[in-house]
C-alpha cells in the first residue's frame, strides 16, 4: 500500500515539476507547480510529516502560489513577450554539472548505507511529525530562530510593498 | 521494491532538485525561474524529512534531535514565502522599468 | 696621553661652517669673516698647544670621542690621535688655512656667494683635520670623503658656468674611482688584521699577499686624491675654482692626503715592497709627466696645477722608496711655497680683473711689487735653489731614491741578488731631469708674468692687492724660506744648533723601516752639486728663452722648431682625449646600449608595459565571466558546487 502510494505521488511530482520547467506559458507552470506541491504533500504524509504536509498545502499551494498566479496575471504577458528557451554553452555546462552532481549523489546514496531504524514505525515515537511533537521542538529548542523568522517575514512584507509600489 | 526506504525519497528529491536547477539555468522568464527555485527548495525539504525519519545516526536523541528536520523544513517554508514575496515584488518593479521579465536582459549588474 | 679637548680642533671649523652656511647670508659681512677666521685661528692655537706638549719618544695625544659602532669583530671608534706627523699637518692645515681665509676675505669680498664660500672653506678645514687626526681608517675615510665633497663644491663654486660645474663633477667622478680602491683596501686591511685602527694595523703581522693587495688598492685611492697617473686629470681642471681654493685644497692640503695616508700606513707598505716600487715608479712618471705638460701651458693656474701634479709625484717617490720622512717633509715645505705661488697667481688674476692668460701679462713687477717679490721667493724655493726649503726637501727625496735599499728586498735571483738595484738610480735620474724641467717652467712662468713689458689690454690697470692678500703672501714666503731648517743635513744642523728642528730626527720612530735596510751611504755634496747645477741650468734656459727683450719668446721658437710636439704639449699630451676615447666613449656606448636594451626594451617594455598588458589581457578574459547575466552566474555556481562536492565525495 505504502509503495503504491509512493510511486503514484512520486510520478505526479516528477511530471508536474517537469511541466513547470518545460511549459512555455508561466500560468500553466504555476498550475503545474500547485499540483506538484499537492503530490509532495502526499509524499510528506508518507514520511509521517503530517504537520509539514498541511503547511505545504496551506502555505505553498495556498498562499505562495496564489501570489505567483496573481503576479502572472498582473504582468499579463503577450505571447510574443514570453520568449524562447535559450540554451547557451554556459547554461548547458551548468546543467550538465548539476546532472553530474545529482547523479553522483544518487549513486552514492544508492550504495548500501547503514541507516538507522525507521523512527516513525519501529521506535513508536508517539505522534511523530504531529503538531504536538514538532511544536515541542520548535518552541523549546528553536525559539530564537522562530522569532527571527517572524522578523524576516515582517521585513519581507515591508520590502515587498516598498519595491513593488512605484512611489510611496 | 515494495518496501519504501530512505533511498527512494532521496532519489525523488534529487530528481526534483535537478528539475528545479534546470529551470533556473535554462528558463528566461523570471517568474518561472522563481518557481524553479521553489522546486529546488521543496527537493531540499523532502531530503530533510527523509533524513528526519531515517536518520544516519544511531541512538539519535529523542527530544530536539529527530524532529529538527521538521523544524528546518518549517523555517525553509517561511523563508521561501518571504523570498517569493520579495522576488515577485522585484519582478514587478523591474517589469515596470524595463517592460520585460527576461532574465538575460538584466545584465547591468557588471559594473 | 689621553685628553678630552682634541676634538675641538676639527669641531671649531665645523661649527664655523655651520654658522656660515646656515645663517651666513643674513649675518653682517664683518661678523661672518670673524666667525670663519676665528674658528680656524682657534683651531690653530689649540693645535700649537697640543704640538708643544708632545714630548718624549714618539709621543702622541689621543682622544676617544666615542665608540661609533661595533658589528661583530668590527669596532670603529671616533678617535683622534695627534702625534708629530699629524700634529705638524694640523699646524699646516690650520696655519695655511687661516692665511688663505684671510686672503679670501679680500679676494672674495665682491662675490655674492661669499657666505657659501666661507662655509665650504671652513667645512673643508674641518674635514681635512678629521682626515689627519683620525686614529682609524674609517674615521679617516670620513675626512677623506669630506674633503672630496668640499673640493667638488668649491671647484664648482661658480656653478653658473657649465665648464666649471663640469670640472667639479670630473674631480668628483675621478676621485670615486680612487675611493673605490681605498674602500676595498680598507676592507682587505680589516680582513687581514681584524682592526681598522692605525696603531693595531701597524702592529699586526701581514702576509706579503694581503699587504700587497691592501697597499695597491689604497694606492689607487691615493692616486685619485693626490692626482697621480693615471687619475691626475681632474686636478688641472680643478683650477676652475676660486684661486684661494686652489691654493688650500688643490696644492697645500687635500691633494697631499694620499702621501699622508701612505706614510700613516708605512708598516703596510713596507710589508709590500712590490707595491712600494709601483708607488715610486708612478710618482716618478707623474713628476716627469706633469713637468713636461707644465712647460707649455699659458694659463698661469694651469702651470701651477701641473707643477702640483709634478711635486706630488716627488712626494710619492719619497714614500715609495721608503723615505717616508722625506715625502712628508716635502709635503710640508710644498704646502708653504705652492700655497704662496697660488696666492700670488690669485693676486695677479685679481689685479688684472680675472685675466689668467700669461701671454697677456708681463711687466707686473712695476705694479705689484709685493706679489712679485713673494712669487720670486716661492719660485726659488720650488725650483730647488740652495738654500731654500724646496731644495732640501726635494733633494732629500732624490738622494734617498738614489741610495735606497727598499727594492733590494725584491730578491728575484736564486743567488740572493736583486734585479732591482738599478731602479732607485733610474728614479733618481728621472727625478733630477724633472727637477731641471721644474726649474725651467717655473722660471718661465715668473719671467713671462712679472718681467718685460705689459702686454694686456689698455683698459685694464694692474694694481697691487690690499693687505689681507699681501700679508699671507709674505708670511708664506718667509715660511718657505724658514722651512729649510726641516731639511738641513744633520752635520750642518748640528753646526747651526738647529738639530731639534730636523724633520728626520723629529719623526724618528714614527715610520716603519724598509726591509732592505737603511739607504746606502752616499756623498752629500755630490747630490747637492748635481741638483744645484740642474736647477741653475733649467733657470738659465728659461732666462735665455724668455728674458725681457727677446724678439721671439721661447714658446714661438719651440712651436717653430717642433710644431707637432709643441701642439701635443699645449694640448696636455691629449690625455683627456685619450681617456675619452678609451673610457668615456665605450662607457657612453655601453650606457646607451643599456638604456636602449635593458631600460627601454626590457624594463619599460617587458616589465612595465608588459605586466600592464598582461593584466589588461587577463582582465579582458576575466571580463567575459562577469557579463551581468544572472543565469550564467548560477550556472558557474553550479559547476563550482558540483566540483566541490565531487572533491569531497571522491576523497570520502
Amino acid at each position: 500500500m505504502e509503495a503504491v502510494l509512493f510511486y503514484i505521488f512520486a510520478i505526479g511530482v516528477v511530471v508536474a515539476g517537469a511541466q513547470v520547467v518545460l511549459r512555455r506559458n508561466p500560468i500553466y507552470g504555476a498550475v503545474s507547480l500547485v499540483a506538484c506541491f499537492f503530490f509532495l504533500a502526499g509524499i510528506y504524509v508518507l514520511l509521517s510529516a503530517h504537520l509539514i504536509a498541511i503547511l505545504q498545502v496551506m502555505v505553498y499551494a495556498g498562499a505562495v502560489m496564489v501570489l505567483f498566479v496573481f503576479v502572472i496575471m498582473l504582468l499579463n504577458l503577450k505571447e510574443e513577450e514570453l520568449g524562447e528557451m535559450h540554451v547557451t554553452t554556459m547554461k548547458g555546462i551548468g546543467l550538465a554539472a548539476v546532472l553530474v552532481l545529482v547523479g553522483f549523489i544518487a549513486w552514492k546514496a544508492l550504495t548500501p548505507v547503514q541507516f538507522a531504524r525507521d523512527m516513525a514505525v519501529n521506535e513508536q515515537i508517539h505522534g511523530f511529525g504531529g503538531v504536538k511533537a514538532v511544536g515541542n521542538v520548535l518552541y523549546r529548542s528553536s525559539v530564537l530562530p522562530f522569532e527571527v523568522t517572524s522578523l524576516l517575514l515582517l521585513v519581507a512584507v515591508v520590502s515587498a510593498v516598498v519595491i513593488a509600489k512605484g512611489k510611496i | 521494491m515494495m518496501t519504501i526506504g530512505p533511498v527512494h525519497y532521496l532519489v525523488l528529491g534529487a530528481i526534483l532538485f535537478t528539475l528545479g536547477a534546470a529551470g533556473v539555468v535554462l528558463r528566461r522568464n523570471a517568474v518561472v525561474v522563481l518557481m524553479s527555485v521553489e522546486l529546488m527548495l521543496n527537493a531540499v525539504n523532502l531530503t530533510f524529512l527523509a533524513f528526519s525519519r531515517f536518520p544516519l545516526v544511531q541512538n539519535a536523541p529523542m527530544q530536539g534531535g529527530i524532529l529538527q528536520g521538521h523544524v528546518a523544513v518549517f523555517f525553509v517554508i517561511a523563508t521561501a514565502a518571504a523570498e517569493a514575496a520579495v522576488g515577485l515584488a522585484i519582478i514587478i518593479a523591474v517589469f515596470r522599468s524595463r517592460t520585460s521579465i527576461n532574465v538575460d536582459e538584466f545584465d547591468s549588474l557588471k559594473f | 696621553m689621553e685628553v678630552n679637548w682634541l676634538h675641538l680642533v676639527p669641531l671649531l671649523p665645523l661649527i664655523g661652517a655651520a654658522i656660515c652656511g646656515l645663517v651666513g647670508k643674513w649675518l653682517p659681512k664683518g661678523w661672518l669673516y670673524a666667525v670663519a677666521l676665528a674658528s680656524v685661528l682657534l683651531s690653530f692655537c689649540i693645535g700649537v698647544t697640543a704640538f708643544s706638549n708632545l714630548e718624549g719618544e714618539n709621543p702622541q695625544i689621543h682622544e676617544l670621542v666615542y665608540n661609533w659602532f661595533a658589528v661583530g669583530s668590527l669596532h670603529v671608534d671616533l678617535g683622534f690621535t695627534l702625534d708629530r706627523l699629524s700634529g705638524a699637518l694640523v699646524l699646516v692645515i690650520t696655519g695655511v688655512g687661516f692665511l688663505i681665509h684671510l686672503y679670501s676675505v679680500a679676494y672674495m669680498d665682491d662675490d655674492p656667494g661669499y657666505w657659501r664660500y666661507f662655509a665650504y672653506l671652513n667645512l673643508f678645514v674641518a674635514a681635512m683635520l678629521t682626515l689627519v687626526l683620525a686614529d682609524n681608517l674609517v674615521a679617516m675615510f670620513i675626512g677623506w670623503e669630506g674633503v672630496g665633497l668640499c673640493s667638488y663644491l668649491l671647484i664648482g663654486f661658480w656653478f653658473d658656468d657649465d665648464a666649471k660645474a663640469y670640472a667639479g663633477r670630473k674631480a668628483f667622478v675621478v676621485n670615486r674611482i680612487g675611493d673605490f680602491g681605498l674602500m676595498i683596501g680598507i676592507f682587505v686591511l680589516f680582513t687581514a688584521t681584524g682592526s681598522v685602527n692605525f696603531a693595531q694595523i701597524n702592529a699586526a703581522p701581514l702576509t706579503l699577499g694581503l699587504a700587497s693587495a691592501a697597499a695597491a688598492l689604497m694606492f689607487l685611492g691615493a692616486c685619485g686624491k693626490s692626482a697621480q697617473l693615471p687619475l691626475y686629470i681632474w686636478l688641472p681642471d680643478a683650477m676652475a675654482g676660486p684661486t684661494p681654493v686652489s691654493a688650500l685644497i688643490h696644492a697645500a692640503t687635500m691633494v697631499t692626503a694620499g702621501v699622508y695616508m701612505i706614510a700613516r700606513l708605512s708598516h703596510v707598505y713596507v710589508s709590500a715592497p712590490g707595491v712600494m716600487a709601483v708607488v715610486a715608479i708612478v710618482g716618478c712618471l707623474t713628476a716627469l709627466w706633469g713637468a713636461v705638460i707644465g712647460t707649455a701651458q699659458n694659463d698661469i693656474k694651469k702651470v701651477l696645477a701641473y707643477s702640483t701634479v709634478s711635486q706630488l709625484g716627488f712626494m710619492f717617490i719619497g714614500v715609495g722608496v721608503g723615505a717616508f720622512f722625506a715625502g712628508t717633509m716635502h709635503l710640508v715645505t710644498h704646502a708653504f711655497f705652492k700655497a704662496c705661488l697660488f696666492l700670488g697667481s690669485g693676486a695677479v688674476i685679481h689685479g688684472l680683473y680675472g685675466e689668467q692668460d700669461m701671454t697677456r701679462m708681463g711687466g707686473l713687477r712695476k705694479y705689484m711689487p709685493h706679489t712679485r717679490a713673494t712669487f720670486a721667493i716661492a719660485t726659488i724655493a720650488i725650483t730647488g735653489v740652495l738654500p731654500l726649503s724646496g731644495f732640501f726637501s726635494k733633494d732629500e727625496i732624490l738622494a734617498q731614491a738614489w741610495h735606497t735599499r727598499a727594492f733590494d728586498f725584491l730578491t728575484l735571483t736564486p743567488s740572493g741578488e736583486s734585479h732591482l738595484t738599478w731602479l732607485g738610480f733610474v728614479i733618481y735620474a728621472v727625478g733630477t731631469l724633472t727637477a731641471g724641467l721644474t726649474s725651467f717652467y717655473m722660471w718661465r712662468c715668473y719671467l713671462v708674468t712679472f718681467e718685460g713689458e705689459y702686454r694686456g689690454g689698455t683698459d685694464v690697470h694692474p694694481h697691487e692687492s690690499p693687505w689681507p692678500m699681501t700679508a699671507p703672501l709674505w708670511i708664506l714666503a718667509i715660511l718657505s724660506v724658514l722651512a729649510l731648517v726641516l731639511g738641513l743635513p744633520e752635520s750642518w744642523a748640528r753646526a747651526l744648533h738647529l738639530e731639534s728642528f730636523n724633520w728626520e730626527r723629529f719623526t724618528d720612530g714614527m715610520f716603519a723601516q724598509v726591509r732592505g735596510g737603511p739607504p746606502r751611504e752616499g756623498s752629500l755634496l755630490l747630490g747637492f752639486g748635481i741638483a744645484w747645477v740642474v736647477a741653475l741650468f733649467g733657470g738659465l734656459t728659461a732666462w735665455t728663452l724668455y728674458k725681457p727683450g727677446t724678439s721671439m719668446t721661447g714658446d714661438e721658437r719651440f712651436a717653430r722648431a717642433v710644431p707637432a710636439v709643441h701642439r701635443a704639449f699645449v694640448n696636455k699630451l691629449y690625455v683627456d682625449e685619450f681617456y675619452g676615447w678609451l673610457i668615456l666613449r665605450p662607457t657612453w656606448r655601453f650606457a646607451k646600449a643599456l638604456w636602449h636594451w635593458v631600460d627601454a626594451t626590457l624594463i619599460d617594455g617587458l616589465f612595465v608595459n608588459g605586466s600592464a598588458q598582461a593584466v589588461e589581457w587577463t582582465a579582458r578574459s576575466a571580463r567575459r565571466f562577469q557579463n551581468g547575466n544572472v543565469q550564467r552566474y548560477a550556472a558557474v555556481l553550479a559547476v563550482g558546487v558540483a566540483a566541490l562536492v565531487l572533491v569531497f565525495l571522491v576523497r570520502g
